[in-house]
Formats: C-alpha cells, sequence, structure tokens
C-alpha cells in the first residue's frame, strides 16, 4: 500500500486519539469519543472547517485591548505579555479544530520574536496574519509576510535600500521560509534577492501618536536595475522596475521564481511531516511520501487544505509502529493536560484579570521547558523542529524536572486563581470509570486515554502493586473503594483520594506521559 | 585503543625496573596500585570551558589590525571604531581589543589569553545554521556529522556512558551544559554527554528521586526509543543530582561576578562546581545576541551599542572568572576558548551593521596558554568577497585543546576530529634559537593523595632518573614503575602531606621538571 494512499475505514478510539493529539492541541476523552468512527476525510473536514477569529488580547488591567492605541514605552513589556498569554490561551480555548496547531506551526516557521521586535501590536497584527493564512495559500501567505511590518524589522527588511542592501530577509526567505539549503540557492542569489526586495518600510513602529501601523514600498529606495539569479535558478532574470508598484511586481516575480522549484514544495512538506507524523525522514518516506505530497501542493496550487487532508488522512500517519512516537513539545505537555481534562480558563473578556493570572502561568512554564511563544532563541525557531536529535531537543535532565514540576502542580491542584483550582479532579474522573472498584480495570481504562502510548502489563501491575495500593493486597482497594461508596464521610473520601492523587502524580511523571 | 585501556594493558605485562637508583618495588600483575594507577591515568583534573558567542560574532571589531585603520576605515565607516579607543595589548603593536574588553586587556597583558586570528574552514558557510553545525560537530563545510566534537572527545575517555555510568571513578557528569539544553557539540554516539543544568541548588529538588518504571516495552520501535531515551534522561538526571547538590554546596566563589551579564551568570555557576569537587571534564556556556545585522553601534558612539555591550559581557564574564579560578586556586586546572558560527564582512552595510561572513579571530584563555598571538591580522586588502580570509582552521584549535591541554594522545585526537590537524600552538612556548626547549611534563593527579602519574612526550628516548625533593631540597625515596613509553606510575603514598619537586631525566640528557603538591 503506498504510504500516501488515504484510510477510508472509519476511525478506531485509538486513531482518532492519535489524530487529535497530533492536529489539535490536545484531545479530551469525550473528544476522541465523538471522533471516533468517523472517516478520516469527515475527521479532517471537521479539523479544518472554518472557525470564529478569537478576541484580540486585553489588557487586563484596564479590560480593554492595546494593539489599537499608540506605543507606549512603559506598557510595552507587559502588553507583550499579556499577548503571550493570550496566545496560550487561544491554544488552550480552541475548539477541535487544526487552526491553532498551524498557527503555531507558521510562528515557528516564519519566526518574528516579540522581545526583538519591541512592540506587542506590531507582533499581534503577525499573530493575525498568521491565524488568517494558516490554513490558506502559501503563495499568498509569503508575499503577505514579507511585507508584515514585524517581520520587516526583525529580519531588517526596513533597512534593505538600493546601493547598500542588506542581506538578512533576501537569505532567510530562501533558507529558512521557502526553499531551504543544501545547493538550492548560492550567495549570489541571497545578494540578488536582497536587491529585488529593497524599498519596503513600515510605519507606526514605536510611534507614540499614533496606533496606526502600515507598510509602505518607496520607489526611489528600491534597486530599478534587473537581478539575475544563478543556474540552479535557471538563471532567472527579474526585471528590474519602477514606479509604485516595482516592489510588488519584482515580489511576485520572486515568489515565482521560487515557487517553481520542485524543491520548495518538498521544503515544506518535509517541515510538515516533522511536525505531524515523525522526525525520521528516511529514502523510503522521501521517495514515496514527500515527493507524492509535494505533488498535491504544486497541483493544488500551494493551498495548504489539500496537503493537510493528504497527510492526515494518509497510511503513513496511521501507521501504528508512529503512534506515539513524538516527544510533546512544552506546550504539547502544559496546554494538552488542561485540555484533557476539559479544564476551562476564566473569560478572557469577563475576566481578564484571572484569565491574564492562570495563562501567565503557563506562559511561564513554556518558557522554562525551552519553548517561549513568540520568542524563539533565533530566526530558526525551536531547536526540536530543525536540528541533530529532533524532538529529543525538548528534552534534557533539566527541562524533564521542570515538566516533572509542572505536571506536580498541576495534579496536586496547585494551580489557583481567585481560589478556583485549575486541574484534574482524580476522584471525579475515576469514578466516572465503568469500573473503579476494580483495580485492574481501573488501571486499564484510566490508562487507555492518558497516553498516546499502550503501558505494558508489567508496568499496570507495578501502577497497582507499588503505586495504588503499596504493599498491600488488591481487594484492599476494592474495600476501599466501596466504603467510599457507602459512606462518603470526609475520612473515606480522603482515605481514596490520597490514593488517586498519587497515582496521578505517578503517571504524569511517567516517560509515557511525554510521548504524543 | 584509549589511555585508559592502553595502561591496563600495560599494566599487565609489567616487570619491576630500577630508575635512577631507586629500586622500584616489585608489584604483582593484580596489584592494587597498579590498577589505581591505570584509573588515575582518567583522573587527569584539567577542564575545558567552551564559550559559544551565538548569531555571528563581528570579529574586526572585537580585535583590531592597528597596522590597517586605513583600510579599516574606508570598509566599515559607519561602525568603525576609532583607533584612540581601541585597547592597546602589551608587546602588541598591530593588534588591539574592542574599547569595551578591559577584562581580557589584562588578561593577555598577564599572558593568560591567546588571540587565534581568521578561524574558519575551507568553503565557508554563510547559514548560522549550518555553520554551527560545522563547529559543533567538527565537520568539513560539506560533510554532516550527527555526534558532537566535544561528545566525540567523552566517548572515547567515557566509552559506555550512559549505560555503564556513574562509576566509582567517574561519579560526576562527564559534561556539564549551563542551559535548558545541551549543545550539538556535546551530542555522543548514544545521546548527549552532558547534563545541561540551570541551577545546581535548585536541580536535585526538581528532579525528585522517582524514576518512571521501565515495563519492558519494546524499545526497537519509534516511540520505544524515544521512551528509553526519555526514561535514560531520568536515571542519569537522578543519579547525577546528589553529586551536582554536593559540589554545589561545596563549591565558592570568591571573586565579585558583574550583574545583568548571562555569560558571567554561567561562569560562576561552572567555577563554583569545579571548586566544589566535580570530575566533569567539560563546561559550556553560552550568549547570545550577535547578529547585528543593524545598528551593532550607536551612530553617535560607534564604541557603544549592541556588539560593545555583547563585547563587555564576554571580557567581563571571563576576567572575573579567572579571578575566581586564581583566588579559589584551581586556575592552573583549567582553559577555554570563545567561538561563533562564523565572523562577519568586513564592510559593513547602510544599517550600520554587518551581514554574514567568514573566518573571524577567537580567544584561548587559561594559565596553560603560551603564546598570545596565532598567526596575524588579516589583511583586509586581500579579502574573498568582502570576507576575511582562512588562517587557522576551527579543528586546529580543537586540536590543541585536546592534546595539549587535556593530554589526549594523537591518535585519538585524529580519530575525534575525524583526521590529522595541525595543533595550533596555543599551548606551546615560542621556541627561541638560543634556548632549549623546555618539555612538557604532565602529573596528575595534583595535589596528589597516594599514586601519581608522570607523563612526557620525551620519555620515549628513556628514562634514566627520577628525583623527588621535598622543600628543604632533600631527595626522598619514592617507588616508580613504568605505565607505557611515555608514562610513569609513582606512589606518594609514603610522602608526608607538602610541596615536592619531581624532576626526571632521559637518556638523551633532557631534564624535565614539577611540582607536586601532596594532600590528604
Amino acid at each position: 500500500m503506498a504510504l500516501i494512499t488515504p484510510v477510508t475505514q472509519p476511525l478506531t478510539a485509538s486513531q482518532a486519539a492519535h489524530l487529535l493529539r497530533r492536529a489539535t492541541p490536545g484531545p479530551s476523552a469525550a473528544q476522541i469519543k465523538a471522533f471516533t468512527g468517523l472517516t478520516p476525510a469527515v475527521a479532517l473536514a471537521r479539523l479544518l472547517a472554518d472557525a470564529p477569529v478569537p478576541d484580540a488580547p486585553l489588557d487586563p488591567t484596564t479590560g480593554k485591548t492595546f494593539y489599537d492605541l499608540p506605543f507606549d514605552n512603559t506598557l510595552d513589556g507587559p502588553w507583550r505579555n499579556y499577548l503571550k498569554n493570550w496566545y496560550v490561551g487561544q491554544m488552550v480555548r480552541e475548539g477541535v479544530s487544526i487552526r491553532e496547531t498551524m498557527t503555531l506551526f507558521w510562528q515557528n516557521h516564519f519566526v518574528s520574536t516579540a522581545a526583538t521586535v519591541n512592540d506587542a501590536r506590531l507582533i499581534y497584527q503577525q499573530n493575525v496574519l498568521l491565524r488568517k493564512n494558516a490554513l490558506g495559500n502559501f503563495r499568498t501567505f509569503v508575499i503577505e509576510i514579507t511585507k508584515d511590518p514585524a517581520m520587516l524589522l526583525y529580519l531588517n527588511g526596513n533597512q534593505n535600500v538600493v546601493g547598500s542592501p542588506n542581506e538578512n530577509y533576501g537569505r532567510e526567505l530562501q533558507e529558512l521560509f521557502t526553499i531551504g539549503r543544501g545547493g538550492n540557492y548560492t550567495e549570489d542569489d541571497v545578494k540578488a534577492a536582497a536587491r529585488v526586495l529593497t524599498g519596503w518600510n513600515q510605519t507606526g513602529y514605536r510611534n507614540t501618536t499614533t496606533a496606526a501601523i502600515t507598510t509602505t514600498f518607496t520607489a526611489n529606495r528600491h534597486d530599478a536595475t534587473d537581478k539575475k539569479f544563478s543556474a540552479v535558478y535557471g538563471n532567472t532574470i527579474i526585471k528590474g522596475r519602477t514606479g509604485a508598484t516595482a516592489g510588488d511586481d519584482e515580489l511576485a516575480d520572486l515568489v515565482d521564481m521560487i515557487l517553481k522549484q520542485n524543491e520548495t514544495a518538498r521544503f515544506i512538506c518535509r517541515k510538515l511531516y516533522r511536525y505531524f507524523i515523525n522526525d525520521a525522514i528516511t529514502t523510503d518516506i522521501e521517495t514515496n511520501f514527500i515527493g507524492p505530497l509535494a505533488q498535491v501542493f504544486i497541483e493544488g496550487k500551494f493551498e495548504l487544505k489539500p496537503v493537510l487532508t493528504t497527510l492526515l488522512t494518509s497510511q503513513q500517519f496511521y501507521d501504528t509502529g508512529l503512534i506515539g512516537a513524538v516527544i510533546k513539545s512544552p506546550l504539547q505537555l502544559i496546554v494538552g493536560a488542561f485540555r484533557q481534562f476539559s479544564i476551562a480558563l476564566p473569560d478572557p473578556v469577563k475576566d481578564p484579570v484571572n484569565f491574564n493570572n492562570v495563562t501567565n502561568f503557563l506562559n511561564a512554564r513554556a518558557r522554562e521547558q525551552t519553548q517561549d511563544v513568540m520568542d524563539q532563541p533565533s530566526v530558526f525557531g525551536w531547536a526540536a523542529y530543525y536540528d541533530t536529535g529532533f524532538y529529543q531537543k525538548w528534552i534534557s535532565a533539566n527541562t524533564l524536572a521542570l515538566r516533572a514540576y509542572y505536571t506536580d502542580l498541576f495534579g496536586k491542584g496547585n494551580i489557583k486563581a481567585n481560589n478556583i483550582t485549575y486541574g484534574p479532579n482524580a476522584l471525579a474522573i475515576v469514578k466516572a470509570l465503568p469500573t473503579p472498584a476494580d483495580p485492574v480495570k481501573l488501571i486499564d481504562d484510566l490508562t487507555a486515554n492518558f497516553f498516546a502510548v499502550p503501558l505494558t502489563t508489567a508496568q499496570k501491575d507495578f501502577l497497582i502493586d507499588n503505586v495504588l495500593v503499596p504493599g498491600l493486597p488488591r481487594y484492599e482497594w476494592t474495600d476501599e473503594w466501596k466504603a467510599y461508596l457507602a459512606d462518603q464521610s470526609n475520612a473515606k473520601t480522603t482515605a481514596v483520594t490520597t490514593k488517586l492523587n498519587a497515582l496521578f502524580l505517578y503517571l504524569f511523571r511517567m516517560a509515557e506521559y511525554q510521548m504524543c | 585503543m584509549n589511555r585508559r585501556n592502553f595502561l591496563q594493558h600495560t599494566a599487565a605485562g609489567l616487570l619491576p625496573v630500577f630508575l635512577g637508583g631507586y629500586g622500584a618495588r616489585a608489584y604483582g600483575q593484580q596489584s592494587p596500585m597498579l590498577e589505581a594507577l591505570a584509573k588515575l591515568a582518567d583522573l587527569n583534573d584539567r577542564v575545558l570551558v567552551l564559550v559559544q558567542l551565538s548569531g555571528g560574532n563581528d570579529g574586526l571589531n572585537m580585535v583590531i589590525p592597528l597596522d590597517q585603520m586605513g583600510q579599516y576605515n574606508t570598509l566599515r565607516a559607519n561602525i568603525a571604531l576609532p583607533e584612540a579607543k581601541v585597547l592597546k595589548l602589551n608587546n602588541n603593536l598591530t593588534t588591539g581589543l574592542h574599547t569595551s574588553m578591559t577584562g581580557l586587556q589584562s588578561l593577555y597583558n598577564e599572558g593568560k589569553l591567546s588571540i587565534v586570528h581568521s578561524v574558519s574552514y575551507p568553503a565557508p558557510n554563510f547559514s548560522h545554521f549550518r555553520a554551527s553545525d560545522i563547529w559543533f560537530t567538527g565537520a568539513n563545510a560539506n560533510q554532516t556529522l550527527t555526534t558532537g566534537w566535544a561528545g566525540r572527545y567523552l566517548d572515547q575517555e567515557y566509552p559506555g556512558y550512559p549505560d555503564k555510568f556513574p562509576t566509582a571513578d567517574m561519579p560526576d557528569p562527564l559534561a556539564v551544559q549551563i542551559s535548558y539544553i545541551a549543545s550539538t557539540a556535546l551530542l555522543g554516539p548514544v545521546q548527549s554527554m552532558a547534563i545541561a543544568i540551570q541551577n545546581p541548588d535548585t536541580f536535585a529538588q526538581l528532579v525528585g528521586d522517582k524514576v518512571s518504571i521501565d515495563g519492558g516495552g519494546d524499545t526497537s520501535t519509534p516511540a520505544g526509543k524515544q521512551i528509553a531515551f526519555i526514561r535514560q534522561q531520568q536515571i542519569s538526571s537522578v543519579q547525577y543530582a546528589g553529586q551536582l547538590k554536593t559540589a554545589a554546596t561545596k563549591g565558592k566563589n570568591l571573586a565579585t561576578y558583574p550583574t545583568g551579564n548571562t555569560l558571567a551568570d554561567q561562569l560562576k555557576i561552572v567555577a563554583r562546581l569545579i571548586h566544589g569537587g566535580l570530575r566533569t571534564k567539560v563546561y559550556y556556556v553560552s550568549i547570545g545576541g550577535f547578529d547585528t545585522h543593524a545598528n551593532q553601534v550607536n551612530t553617535t558612539d560607534t564604541t557603544t551599542g549592541q556588539h560593545a555591550n555583547l563585547m563587555k559581557q564576554v571580557s567581563d564574564g571571563i576576567k572575573s572568572f579567572m579571578d575566581d579560578l586564581k583566588m579559589l586556586g584551581i586556575d592552573d586546572r583549567v582553559a577555554g576558548m570563545t567561538f561563533s558560527e562564523f565572523g562577519r564582512r568586513a564592510i559593513s552595510n547602510a544599517s550600520y551593521g554587518t551581514d554574514h561572513g567568514a573566518a573571524a579571530p577567537l580567544f584561548a584563555f587559561g594559565n596553560a596558554v603560551k603564546r598570545q598571538v596565532i598567526g596575524k591580522n588579516p589583511d583586509l586588502k586581500d579579502l574573498d568577497n568582502n570576507n576575511i580570509k582562512i588562517q587557522t582552521d576551527y579543528r586546529q584549535v580543537y586540536a590543541a585543546f585536546l592534546s595539549d591541554f587535556l593530554g589526549e594522545k594523537s591518535t585519538i585526537v585524529d580519530g575525534v576530529l575525524g583526521k590529522a590537524f595541525d595543533k595550533s600552538l596555543i599551548f606551546q612556548q615560542l621556541i627561541l634559537a638560543n634556548e632549549p626547549q623546555p618539555m612538557a611534563l604532565r602529573l596528575f593527579p595534583n595535589p596528589a593523595v597516594d599514586d601519581v602519574v608522570l607523563e612526557a612526550d620525551a620519555f620515549g628516548a628513556g628514562v634514566s632518573a627520577v628525583n623527588v625533593a621535598d622543600a628543604t631540597g632533600r631527595r626522598l625515596s619514592v617507588p616508580v614503575s613504568i605505565l607505557s613509553p611515555t608514562g610513569l606510575g609513582m606512589s606518594v603514598r609514603e610522602l608526608p602531606v607538602g610541596a615536592y619537586f619531581v624532576s626526571v631525566e632521559t637518556l638523551d640528557k633532557q631534564r624535565l621538571t614539577a611540582r607536586m603538591l601532596v594532600a590528604r
């Protein structure tokens, strides 16, 4: 069976869980149930459906938006932080959709960091652009992001003028955003692309009197001579233009020239493969998956939805050997835990203060686990998606400890705002299982939705005999549970709650919980 | 064969020898002393510190060619440092340092800093990503390697990591990076050879003592492999957490470090861990922000701005670190180097910045540094597409650290680096025509407790005498044995605590000396 052939049979529970774990910021048991039995094609149509645009972030101290205000030097630091918190909050709040997963993919693809850009309003504007194009057309996307004010600042496109071009964007456009390294462009192509891109600028950056932020093109800052590209681009010459539309016209030519190279579609497909399926791209995968997927991309005129549909309905995606074989990113761990137990955040509009408090906590955890949202360490994005070792880059002795710190707080119910606890209610969750009195069935049922990989019998036995009822015969659990059901006094409730909380903390600390 | 295997191999066939009139005691094949000596060979107590300047450092504004200020100003008028503000160096009229590098200026003047000019590799790459990988892995420009150069070195020294570690002889992490994650430079054949920690005080508390259960699942599947990896990381961190905590508690800082300097913060932890007794061989610290495409200087004063701040952090950080090591009495054991994935274009751009370039200078620091300058200022009239041409291959610098500083055998160094590179002469004394070549005698561990190893290539000619004298000049009898053609074992367990002079004479009339401390 060809790797890219679609699976047409209805999704099993395990396949539905796999799809939702990879395509959304994390599924709840109810969401998995709702997707079980759908065909992959129907499931994808739901995941790709339009979703309402989220409300803009609010300043919790005023309860008002700040993206539409003039720059404020004192407030910009807090605003940036509210924005980042809001962004993490959107991931928690998103419905059963692929949109936030793809918005994050693109934010890590077309990196512009808040710390470097230094103006929260521009980063918000870029985030809106990323979300708008996340499932749209890649050609349009590249053109729009090239002219995006935050991007112009981040990669110095605004300082790229005729006579002394700044090569930064011209290089990264090719190396990171479209065609990739590996002999696909030359140093002279970097210089030629930089000349094509001369003349762009923005207005409103850190402007304390106006809220308007726009992109401008100044013809006399543009290099109007012809730009000759190397043999790898078929010696293309982009005709030098003059006048107000010169910048747009040459940019369109440049993007078309790059997209015409098959390697560009492959480069994006490879990155999507690593993001959604696995980091190991063998010759077989390259030939029989990346190649055909790139063809779908090209034939679909760079529309993203057909590519994502092909990717996420493919035989390869549902290969049992690859299920649970991705190490969770910090956001998949942090946001995923909230979504796994359907923990709702405070309402961002009605209760912006507590919304900000809780999301600020989540954002801080993501940052310390090395996934600082909107603030990648460099233009390459997070190392786990490109560097030697891939997902393993998320894991070190240090980050594992910090992951455990987060899940401990979460599991113990120590994430609180305004006296409300944001964490799983272990007792209620276990009580909702079919046969909680039987320790074997309890562990079977509970762990089925907990992990992306099945536990071994030895592990389940360990959980019963060493974690749930350490050193006691198993029937002690059944007795305790029945006693609790018969008399839900404090003492009896505490007896089972203590054991279940310890069990939950242990489950969160297991290596298997790090898998997605 | 690594050094440990070599010694174990040699020890097995050892016969009693007589040296310089001292009767070496006859040791049997299973002698505890020989076993101890074989292990001691790994306890060479030197420590390497790698300092990464991430983003591509503008070397031409860090090390300034005072002999070419005209051309320097022509190439980069808008960011050029005024000649009067360039820091001058003792006995060096042609080269100066960035205005804000006063710390490194004084290290240079004390003979503890070496400037290695124009370091790069053939066909340099201009991508941050790829160029960093080349420096991390020690690859050629057209070659992809999946392990780091320091990782391969550690794998040679400590084969079997992580499964067979920690051991009684190496209870500590092989490498420590003060960071959230470990660099590719430290990646070994199985996994990273480093433990990444942020704060040694809270690390143990965070890690806890629970290691999740291994249910014996299939570790050959993609998921199984990742789970095994995570479990191994959990095990390593739990195992090493206690050692790190002990060292952090025991260790001290005596110097004052600057505040608001991320590099200094990291080096401060490193000094404390070394002083606290960790046997860790490699420490790794880093500082970012060097990708200065725009506004690298303030337009009103080119000696200030982004790059000046970075230069100051690097200089102050390393200076306070070296001061601290000296006050702690461990400065002889430590040396380090700075590196960045590439230098920047010699010609500046209109946005007061510089685009990606090629060769750049780097610094080696430590008491072991013997030469202050390797190579010469780049010729600013002989550029390659406005890029500075290579004088030293970056692997020649690695080779110098591995062989001359860490004492690694040349066959192993060649293996780690993929082929034989001529060592950069950072740690070798300048040889004058009228001066006999001083010989390197390596003695470790120092301070000594019971057994020490003496190593020198000159032993190859044959050893005629080994003399040990105490501070009053009194000669003392100590048992000596031959471990290898270039290694001697010496028992000092009968010697009282104190300072001694050790001298070794060879059959070709060379005399090598070292100072030894016995402490218990």
